[in-house]
């Protein structure tokens, strides 16, 4: 009788939608205002800088590739421009969500042997930063490159089909790492050597085209190739994206963020004694 | 009123002792593939501690450095989980471990009221309609604007202490905190423990200030290396203590709180 609340915490914890959505959803409104203001000094126009890099990585792309694979882009160079645009706007929303989730726990470690906190919102603190930051910067020239080539609204909303897969991939990655990080804290040498991986796998500046056709199946491996393959029939094809390349980015998406889960879950109760 | 709020069964809790651990993938591997790999060891911080709070007593808990007092709070907290045993605990903590930790030094005092009450289990409106009463409490009206790296640490300690007390706290954990602030906050704080404990606020409390143990504290707790030595009257509690370490009687340090 005495004991209730602790009692209806415990069985709420096992179910996976819950009350604690609510204390989830608490926290991330303060704390992902806090990361971004930390990271932009308090300018809103801050978050405009971070795409200051795909677009300096598209006009070197272009002028230095462009020639060479505006054949496998229809002849078109603008072509080629685009769709090394919407490459980089994927790989760069995957690297920084999911390098900056790789230590949000050990930097909040003095905060956990202080607070009660539930673990996992600081790696998605994190990923829900990066889609804020993605929704006002990437988005809108995402939205207008669309508009430019399909002349049709309806596309502009099925962006959000691969963009969810995206994220799905990103919040896995993100907690194994956030993870793996507390045991280990060389841990972020050898994921830029991963991240440099998934970046020369993926079809950013070179049409998947010219890869030996023996070697293109590994590249799907690559969980971002089907998601930025989508991505591309969407906003250049003006096509619904293929159903194979949706699933296979939804699949892979699921099936890391579940393995995601449970490796965090598996290992978070030694935490403690390590931060 | 005599309702049971806190309950330790048998907890007992191991940790990693933490510089036998390498922190470092590279190593980990090589010295995995060598066979070298060397579990790491663990020592035991809390033994088989067992005891029950009732709503609205006031608990001090006593014990010389590293004798387990911080631990055994974040175990009560949930902050640890123990190795064995059960903890039970009825209703929201305030838990006051060390006040500010989680306070965002570059932005505005009033934006880490909002943040460390959220930190704290409230509500992100809730936080809003009390900011300015928190200010004034802190006497800090002046600083609502003000990033919270430029106050001084007294002045962090202040605002920690009136962000977790502003809401009326089930139980309250106070792990020697009071002995921030100058004169007049200290008396202020003071005033503000006693009126949570008049509306039955339970308190357990840590502190190496003897004095206001014994004045502030129905029953309390010597912690010795990680377990109960002794558990029951104040005025006893204190005097094995003070014999255990050899200390006749008891001097009122220089900061009396
Ligand atoms: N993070 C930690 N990891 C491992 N051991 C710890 C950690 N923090 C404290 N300890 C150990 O736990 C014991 C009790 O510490 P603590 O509860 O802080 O003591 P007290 O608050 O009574 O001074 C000490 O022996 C200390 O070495
Ligand atoms: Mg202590």
């Amino acid at each position: 009788m005495i004991l209730t609340r602790k009692k209806t915490l415990m069985m709420w914890e096992k179910l996976p939608f819950s009350n604690d959505i609510e204390r989830y959803w608490q926290l991330l409104s303060v704390l992902v205002p806090q990361n971004l203001n930390t990271r932009y000094r308090g300018s809103f126009l801050g978050v405009y800088w971070s795409l200051l890099n795909p677009i300096i990585m598209t006009t070197l792309y272009t002028v230095i590739f462009g020639t060479t694979f505006a054949s496998y882009f229809g002849d078109s160079i603008i072509n080629y421009m685009f769709a090394a645009f919407t490459g980089l706007l994927v790989i760069n929303f995957y690297n920084s969500a999911t390098t900056q989730a790789l230590s949000s726990i050990v930097i909040n470690g003095d905060l956990l042997n202080k607070i009660k906190l539930p673990l996992p919102v600081f790696p998605l603190s994190m990923i829900a930063a990066n889609i804020f930051q993605f929704i006002v910067g990437s988005l809108p020239l995402l939205i207008i490159v669309t508009l430019i080539k399909t002349h049709n609204i309806l596309f502009v909303f099925s962006l959000l089909l691969p963009f969810s897969a995206l994220v799905l991939v990103c919040t896995g990655i993100g907690l194994f790492l956030s993870a793996l990080f507390v045991f280990f804290r060389d841990l972020g040498y050898f994921y830029e050597i991963a991240t440099f991986i998934v970046w020369i796998t993926s079809p950013v500046f070179y049409p998947s085209e010219i890869v030996p056709a023996r070697v293109q199946p590994f590249l799907y491996l690559n969980p971002l190739v089907p998601i930025i393959e989508s991505l591309r029939q969407i906003s250049l094809d003006g096509t619904f994206p293929e159903f194979s390349h949706l699933m296979k980015g939804f699949l892979s998406g699921i099936v890391i963020l579940t393995l995601g889960c449970l490796f965090f879950r598996k290992v978070q109760s030694s935490f403690m004694d390590l931060l | 009123m005599d309702q049971e709020v806190i309950r330790l069964n048998n907890v007992s809790l191991w940790r990693r002792t933490q510089e036998e651990f390498s922190y470092d993938l590279k190593r980990t591997v090589i010295s995995f593939l060598q066979g070298k790999y060397i579990k790491p060891a663990k020592k035991q911080v809390l033994k088989d501690v067992n005891f029950v709070v009732k709503s609205g007593e006031k608990i001090g808990i006593i014990g010389s450095n590293g004798a387990g007092k911080s631990t055994l709070l974040k175990v009560i907290c949930g902050i640890l989980d123990p190795t064995f045993g059960t903890v039970r605990v009825r209703g929201n903590i305030a838990p006051l471990i060390e006040l500010g930790a989680g306070f965002n030094m570059e932005m505005s005092v009033k934006d880490n009221i909002i943040l460390y009450g959220v930190l704290l289990g409230y509500s992100k409106e809730e936080m809003k309609t009390r900011t300015n009463e928190i200010l004034e409490f802190a006497e800090l009206e002046e600083y609502g604007e003000v990033p919270v790296k430029a106050l001084s640490s007294g002045m962090k300690a202040r605002l920690g202490f009136s962000v977790a007390t502003d809401v009326k706290p089930d139980i309250l954990i106070l792990d020697e905190v009071l002995s921030v602030g100058d004169a007049k906050f200290t008396h202020k704080s003071r005033e503000r423990i006693q009126s949570l404990w008049e509306q039955s606020s339970t308190i357990l409390f840590v502190s190496h200030s003897l004095e206001y143990v014994k004045d502030l504290c129905d029953r309390c707790i010597w912690l010795n290396h990680g377990e109960i030595a002794y558990h029951g009257n104040t005025q006893e509690a204190i005097k094995l203590y003070l014999d255990s370490v050899g200390v006749k009687e008891y001097i009122r340090p220089p900061s009396a709180l």
